[in-house]
């Protein structure tokens, strides 16, 4: 006999099977329409590949897996593909999701199909294989997809089949076990195969099924599989549960079984498993319980996948009007629904019609008196009292210490409460607020670091811009101090500066200037006498214009030479204005003795003078091809001008 | 800061930031001497004395006062101060001061004291501290007064049992003995009798502040006639 | 009939507080019992006052709250305080006793902190120590047994008792007889068990014992008390068959009491602290044992806190019974250890299924060490 554990915690509420089992396994006439969810699995949705207007034929593939944590639906009998969307499906919210819609033609139809004939030929991965492709999930109510559960990342020691149907009102395990124990234990041997034979192999039936227990034991003599029976007890058979009270050890939190080498799997998973490797037949039917007072008849059916509910209670003889609420699942665990419209699925293993008298409204709630009846019935050794007070004031953190992550919300709690209060409900509303609250953490932190590093590159740019700028500045302070506008004022100033010499230096300058000029003029009037005789009259007027303008610079020189005789007062220095002033007042004396030919003469040879300079530079800009060319152009084109008004001046007063 | 009317500082002091129901300030003597009237009259008629002229002190010196050592001076203002008074009481109401005991060189360290200096006085005109000083100390007197009121009539049966303490021997016969004799609750006259009758004066005090607060709002808002838009925010009256 | 949307678990057990409640006041009956044939009907009346009090004083509070009077009371706890309250009072006190204890029980220990469910204190224990330090003298004046009265007197019928503790109701009173209510209990009152053992100084106790007549005629912790005593002990076992509560805070506390005596048990000398026995059989033992630390609200949440909270109040109440100023100290262990409650609870969190340390300490250091390794 195999040690059992005591599953702690836990309650007994009454069983209510016996309703149920009293016939055997029914089946029902074909619906009108089935209607066949593409997500009755933990994990993606499946994809369709049939189109909306589609023959098929019973068992053929209407969706493919999408990815590994995923498996298909098949159509569970021939008919036409009527439409693909959006319907409601079981779930607790009654949301809508993506369905197939099949008219069943009446004719039930096979595809060819065929299984293996001795499996044992096969490598595992083939067998899994079969299994993904033969839609197969988990049958006992959470529709994990059996091909992943066989192929863990770790070894299994042990293989866990849950026979133990601990919910009251659920008997369809029980059916199948009593009816198909030979399907049951080859299947399991399938699965020990898959799994590389485990040392050990246990099926869990609880203490109230001794049908079920003898049926399977009868099968079991050949085999290394053991069959362990235990008190009953909710919850007893959850996963969890079950492989504490069978082995012992605890599944480590945030873990899974096959951390510690344990696979649990429902019996009815392994009677597919049996079908889809030994027959080929996929996953289109399970055996799902019918029961409460509303409906005249309790019984168990093997039901098409995609039956609609109203077809079931239909032809159970439902009374809606007796009717307090329509639980699909367990009174511990299902969840109510109005639409009857929705199909059963794979997970579906009860509905349950209760009428008033059996589950009354609920009463209101009162307040908790920490009396710790939920402590004692917690099959996960929390402390709901706690739980409760921290959710009532929305304290995450302190839910988190006392791990309300573990809570498999088995509904134990909020069964003894003596105070009405709904646990479950606070438990699975915080668990909702804390996983919101996780992932806006997650995204709030990725946007604090985007923003961190925008900041930083930004402040690096601006950096990089004010370093660049301070480059610019100091070479451009470089450069300003040589050759810029400041620079030319500069030198200009140095010039003055330079010219600003002592009085003595202006006398002597002055005085050399006088010597120069008396030279020239000198020269010009030589030049006036050598041509006198055989010179055109041009000639002689421009020897003459020389030897005027000689005369004029020299008196020039001379009256600027007695201004800037050294004077005995040192702080009577004339400056440069004055003296530009003196120059000028002179210059005009001297033009004042002149007569008008005269003067005319004397601009004449200045404008040619300038004329001569102005083109010379306009030659030497046109060479260099300086930007000034066209300044220059326009001088002396000025200048040509003039010449030319002079001359004619000249030429009217001559005549 | 500086210009907060006379009239604001009134109902601060006596009811919007009473020192020993909204402050909760002072609690130790509070809770420890108002066993009786007498007891109590005389404690807060001392913080009173204390809080007026250590606030005057503070206001008149405050511009010169540097931040660095401002509390350790008001400390010594305010220390200076309680000496006088418990020299006074020591002088004029010797059995009164027995009585008394710790709790009035205690009046030092009552936090109401200091806070008002740092908060008000240490801003604050010289008029308008004293005022200040005034009225927080009359709110302070007030509070304990009815405390030791409700604690000597309940508790021990009697009002205004030897007040001659205080007021000297024309107070002696002012006791009223209530509730005859025999009578005892003991349970008022110990410091759990003082909590709770704080707090049920905090408690009284929030009632009468939400029932005016409810007058006041039904009050103040008219309607206008003609109004044509619907308000979706705000007060509808 | 629409059909209700609603969540799981849609299957309720029997059980509701109200019938917890009235299943405790029911398990008090024995001890009752027990007061009322040694002591005669005071306890009843003052139960019966307590409980009118109660259920007025509650009624009231409810109304200010503005909610639902009856959906309130309906729940029994104000009865159930308002019975273990006047069970711990002394029969025929005066009324004002049980009126000013009750109303401050319900009103300011148990309404003012939130109603059911949310006060830390033990309102009938915080009710019985407003009392006892605020009337010292009506609290300690408890009635000699039946069987110890003077032989010319008689313990008073159900009227005459009514008339000492309403003297309003008593027509001599009125007439201006003064036949105060104390006056007519010092005829017969009479020390308790506990008191008289702590009075003694120079007799052995086996000598203290034959002496006094509480305990010559009483059989193991003096007359009357002892069966008491053993009525709530069966009411309280009576509760543990029901499930009612665990075994833990009771059974903790009785057997650290127990052990406390036995250790400084000196074999009866005259400076003796009392046997195992006359801890366990006299004063309050039994009935605080199984009705007063019960209380689900006030004690520690996890059964192994319960021991430990159950545990500290024996020794409590040994030390306050053999070093204290009272006579009997289960009000004032209880109050004690209530403070103390949500400390013990910080400290036996249970270990949840999946994790190989149990506690809040642990948990917070595992999610540290989780932060850390992200």
């Amino acid at each position: 006999m195999r040690k059992i554990w005591n599953l702690i915690g836990g309650v007994h509420p009454p069983e209510n099977k016996h309703q149920s089992v009293k016939d055997s396994v029914g089946s029902l006439p074909l619906p009108e329409k089935l209607i066949i969810p593409l997500n009755q699995h933990i994990g993606a949705p499946s994809k369709a590949i049939v189109a909306i207007g589609d023959k098929v034929l019973k068992g053929q593939v209407l969706a493919n897996p999408k990815g590994v944590l995923s498996a298909g639906v098949h159509a569970p009998t021939s008919g036409l593909v009527s439409d693909i969307g959006d319907h409601p499906i079981p779930h607790p919210s009654g949301m809508s999701a993506h369905c197939i819609t099949l008219i069943p033609d009446g004719e039930d139809q096979w595809i060819a199909h065929e299984g293996l004939s001795n499996y044992r030929d096969h490598v595992p991965e083939k067998l899994l294989e079969i299994i993904r492709l033969s839609g197969v999930a988990g049958l006992g109510g959470a529709g994990f997809p059996t091909a992943v559960k066989l192929n863990p990342q770790k070894p299994i020691s042990t293989l866990i089949l849950n026979g133990t149907e601990c919910e009251p009102y659920i008997t369809s395990d029980d059916m199948l076990m009593r009816e198909h124990p030979e399907d049951i234990v080859q299947g399991i041997e399938i699965l020990s195969y898959i799994l590389g034979d485990p040392k050990e192999v246990v099926i869990g039936v609880e203490d109230n099924k001794p049908e079920a227990y003898a049926a399977l034991k009868s099968y079991l003599k050949n085999t290394t599989i053991e069959l362990a029976t235990f008190e009953t007890r909710y919850p007893s058979g959850g996963e969890k549960q079950l492989i504490q009270i069978l082995t012992g050890t605890e599944v480590p939190a945030k873990g899974l079984p096959s951390d510690i080498g344990i696979a649990c799997l429902n019996v009815g998973t392994a009677y597919a498993v049996y079908r889809a490797i030994v027959f080929g037949e996929p996953l289109i039917s399970r055996i799902t319980t019918v029961t409460g007072k509303a409906c005249t008849i309790n019984r168990n059916y093997e039901i098409l996948i995609g039956t609609p509910i109203s077809h079931l209670l239909k032809h159970n003889a439902f009374n809606k009007k007796n009717c307090s609420r329509l639980i699909v699942g367990g009174p511990m665990m299902g969840f109510a629904l109005e639409n009857l419209d929705i199909p059963v699925i794979k997970t579906t293993n009860c509905i349950l019609a209760p009428s008033e008298e059996e589950f009354p409204s609920p009463q209101p709630a009162q307040a908790c008196i920490r009396c710790g009846m939920c402590a004692e019935a917690c099959p996960a050794s929390l402390l709901p009292q706690q739980l409760l007070w921290y959710a009532q004031s929305k304290n995450y953190e302190k839910l988190e210490v006392q791990n309300l992550a573990d809570c498999i919300e088995c509904g134990a709690c909020s069964y003894v409460c003596p105070s009405n209060i709904p646990l479950v409900q606070y438990y699975r509303a915080s668990k909702g607020e804390m996983k919101k609250q996780a992932e806006e953490k997650v995204s709030a932190d990725r946007a604090r670091q985007r923003f961190e590093f925008q900041k930083n590159r930004k402040e690096k740019e601006i950096f990089a811009k004010k370093v660049q700028r301070d480059v610019r500045l100091k070479a451009a302070a470089q450069a300003n101090k040589t050759s810029g506008t400041e620079g030319i004022i500069q030198a200009a100033l140095d010039r003055a500066e330079a010219k600003k010499s002592s009085p003595e230096d202006q006398h002597s300058r002055s005085t050399r200037r006088i010597a120069r000029f008396e030279d020239q003029l000198r020269s010009a009037q030589e030049k006036l006498e050598s041509l006198k005789e055989g010179v055109t009259s041009d000639q002689h007027e421009q020897a003459k214009a020389a030897v005027e303008d000689a005369k004029i610079r020299l008196a020039e020189a001379i009256s600027s030479h007695g201004l800037s005789m050294p004077i005995s007062n040192p702080s009577e220095t004339p400056d440069s204005a004055s003296e530009a002033i003196t120059r000028a007042q002179a210059k005009v004396t001297i033009q004042a003795g002149l007569s008008d030919e005269e003067k005319l003469c004397n601009t004449i040879v200045s404008l040619t003078a300038r004329l001569e300079k102005a083109t010379t530079r306009l030659e030497i800009a046109k060479t260099e091809g300086s930007e000034h060319i066209d300044a220059f152009t326009v001088a002396a084109d000025k200048l040509k001008e003039k010449l030319a008004t002079a001359e004619a001046d000249l030429s009217k007063i001559r005549t | 800061m500086a210009d907060i009317s006379y009239k604001e500082i009134t109902t601060n002091g006596l009811w919007k930031n009473n020192p020993a129901l909204v402050q909760l300030l002072g609690l130790c003597p509070l809770l420890a001497v108002t066993g009786s009237v007498v007891n109590a009259l005389g404690l807060g008629l001392a913080t009173m004395l204390v809080l007026v002229g250590s606030n005057a002190a503070v206001s008149l010196i405050r511009k010169q006062v540097s931040d660095a050592v401002k509390i350790p001076a008001f400390v010594m203002i305010i220390a200076t101060f309680t000496t006088c008074t418990e020299l006074l009481m020591k002088a004029f109401t010797y059995e009164l001061y027995l009585i008394l005991g710790i709790f009035i060189p205690l009046i030092v360290t009552n936090c109401a004291i200091l806070g008002r200096a740092e908060a008000f006085a240490s801003k604050n005109t010289i008029a308008s501290s004293v005022l200040d000083g005034l009225m927080m100390g009359s709110g302070f007197a007030i509070v304990l007064l009815v405390i030791g009121a409700i604690r000597e009539i309940f508790g021990v049966g009697t009002i205004f049992a030897n007040m001659d303490l205080l007021f000297g021997p024309i107070a002696a016969n002012w006791n009223i003995n209530l509730f005859g004799e025999g009578y005892g609750f003991l349970i008022l006259v110990l410091p759990p009798g003082a909590f709770i009758v704080t707090g049920m004066l905090i408690a009284l005090k929030n009632l009468i502040d939400s029932k005016l607060a409810q007058l006041n709002a039904t009050k103040k808002e008219p309607l206008k006639k003609g109004a044509k838009r619907m308000r979706t925010t705000g007060t509808i009256a | 009939m629409a059909l209700l949307k609603l969540t799981s678990p849609h299957a309720h057990s029997a059980q509701n507080t109200a019938r917890v409640m009235q299943l405790v006041i029911l398990a008090t009956i024995p001890g009752l019992f027990a007061l009322t044939l040694f002591f005669g009907w005071g306890s009843l009346i003052n139960v019966t006052l307590s409980c009118m009090v109660a259920v007025g004083s509650e009624a009231l509070v409810i109304r200010l709250r503005k909610r639902p009077i009856m959906f309130y009371l309906k729940d029994y706890s104000a009865i159930l305080t308002a019975v273990l309250l006047g069970i711990s009072l002394p029969p025929l006190a005066p009324w004002w006793i049980a009126v000013v204890g009750t109303s401050f029980a319900i009103i300011i220990a148990k309404n003012l902190y939130g109603g059911l469910g949310y006060n830390p204190f033990n309102p009938a224990m915080i009710g019985y120590v407003v009392l006892l330090i605020s009337f010292p003298v009506q609290m300690t004046a408890w009635p000699a047994p039946a069987e110890l009265y003077p032989s010319d007197m008689q313990v008073p019928g159900l009227w005459h008792s009514i008339q000492i503790v309403l003297p309003l109701l008593n027509p001599d009173t009125l007439s201006g007889v003064s036949e105060t209510a104390s006056g007519t209990i010092d005829a017969y009152t009479a020390a308790t068990p506990l008191d008289t053992f702590k009075q003694n100084t120079g007799l052995l106790v086996d000598q203290f014992y034959k002496k006094e007549l509480f305990f010559s005629q009483g059989t193991w912790a003096g007359l009357g008390w002892e069966w008491v005593n053993i009525g709530f002990l069966l009411g309280g076992l009576f509760l543990l068959y029901r499930k009612i509560f665990t075994w833990h805070a009771p059974l903790g506390m009785l057997l650290s009491l127990a052990l406390c005596s036995v250790i400084f048990y000196d074999s009866g000398s005259s400076s003796s602290l009392g046997s195992p026995l006359f801890h366990l059989l006299s004063g309050a033992t039994m009935f605080g044992a199984f009705f007063i630390i019960t209380d689900p609200v006030t004690s520690a949440t996890s059964n192994k806190g319960r021991l430990i909270y159950g545990a500290l109040i024996g020794v409590l109440i040994f030390i306050i019974r053999s070093w204290g100023s009272y006579p009997d100290a289960i009000a004032f262990a209880v109050l004690l250890m209530n403070f103390a409650a949500p400390l013990i609870d910080n400290y036996t969190m249970p270990r949840t299924y999946g994790y190989s340390k149990s506690g809040v300490k642990s948990n917070k250091k595992r999610k540290e060490d989780q932060s850390d390794a992200r």
